[in-house]
């Protein structure tokens, strides 16, 4: 069990210094990954704990709300990711309109 | 003052339509050589480029294919950028008819509106499918609940727009949701409408063409989220 919990926190850990450095992050989104990061590791370290923040929210067993909020997050994350490629989206459709008209012929 | 001999721009979204353009844009610069004519090829994938660059006609091309909202956008701001004061939007596919043009543009021209949207419902259709007709019906409903305007006819893609008095005028769905988008700029803008009949004429080969009933699935949900992040 403990060669379990020491391969999971490697792995977040690695994930979480990769996640860091890889991108540029709002102070916001900085604390938002690193209490997702606590969060984790207290589950890892301490499971009991996580059942008790479970019976808190209502919830019967500490992995079950583990997976809500997984569930939650990715639905959050597809939101994000919509919003980023419409965005970028718009931002090629001006290119190219702008590069169309540039490029309007008269037919003769 | 110098009356602009050109104020009116027909914008036509075009997107391989190699078979018909052709006989389509002849049609329309022989009834309205006073008027600018606007093709804007949505990258097509045939002929249909080199078939719409006949004598006169004002010829763009999207270098990757982004739908038709962007290429009327993109043929509304080249007409601006013409001096035009009117716009008119109509289809590459033969189905519109050229001679209904100039009860639009009288609308436009006597004030009594900002818009003209054309209605097959209050004028007429030749071989409309039944399927087809109920869902346009539907649609109405789908218009009036999201902007609160009733159309008899609100997917209707024969328009006429006075640009002019209205400069951000724009289409930001790029795909076939900008129909439901345009009627909640009008909403937007305050701009005066009117719906006038109009003939459209469904050929074998624009209901070949035509895009798919399912797709209707997909334009919901383009309008739903463009507004919801916009």
């Amino acid at each position: 069990m403990i060669f379990l919990k020491i391969f999971l926190i490697i792995v977040l850990t690695i994930a979480f210094i990769l996640f860091s450095f890889s991108s540029k992050m709002k102070i916001f989104q900085k604390l938002t990954v690193i209490a997702g990061y606590m969060t984790l590791f207290l589950f890892i370290m301490f499971p009991d704990y996580s059942d008790k923040i479970a019976h808190f929210f209502g919830i019967g067993y500490g992995k079950d709300l583990i997976i809500y909020i997984l569930v939650a997050l990715t639905g959050l994350m597809n939101i994000v990711l919509y919003v980023g490629v419409n965005k970028n989206h718009a931002a090629i459709t001006k290119i190219i309109r702008d590069s169309t008209k540039k490029n309007a012929k008269k037919c003769r | 003052m110098k009356k602009n001999r050109y104020e009116v721009a027909i914008v036509i979204p075009l997107y391989n339509e190699e078979k018909i353009v052709k006989d389509v844009l002849t049609e329309l610069r022989e009834k309205y050589p006073e008027y600018r004519i606007i093709v804007v090829d949505d990258c097509s994938s045939d002929n249909s480029y080199k078939e719409a660059c006949l004598e006169g006609i004002y010829l763009l091309k999207h270098m990757v294919n982004l739908g038709q909202g962007a290429t009327l956008q993109t043929g509304i701001e080249y007409a601006r950028e013409l001096g035009c004061k009117y716009a008119v939007t109509f289809d590459s596919d033969g189905q519109h008819n050229p001679d209904d043009i100039e009860s639009f543009i009288k609308v436009l021209k006597e004030g009594e509106a900002d818009i003209v949207l054309g209605s097959r419902f209050l004028g007429s259709t030749e071989n409309m499918p039944t399927s087809k007709r109920y869902l346009l019906k539907a649609s109405r409903f789908f218009t009036w609940i999201t902007t609160g305007i009733w159309l008899t006819d609100s997917h209707n893609g024969f328009r006429a727009i006075n640009i002019e008095k209205f400069p951000n005028f724009e289409i930001t769905q790029n795909r076939m949701a900008h129909a439901s988008e345009i009627i909640g700029i009008i909403k937007n803008l305050n701009m005066r409408y009117k719906e006038i009949p109009c003939h459209i004429r469904y050929t074998d080969y624009s209901l070949n063409k035509g895009q798919s009933m399912w797709n209707s699935i997909n334009i919901v949900l383009d309008f739903f989220v463009g507004n919801l992040i916009k």
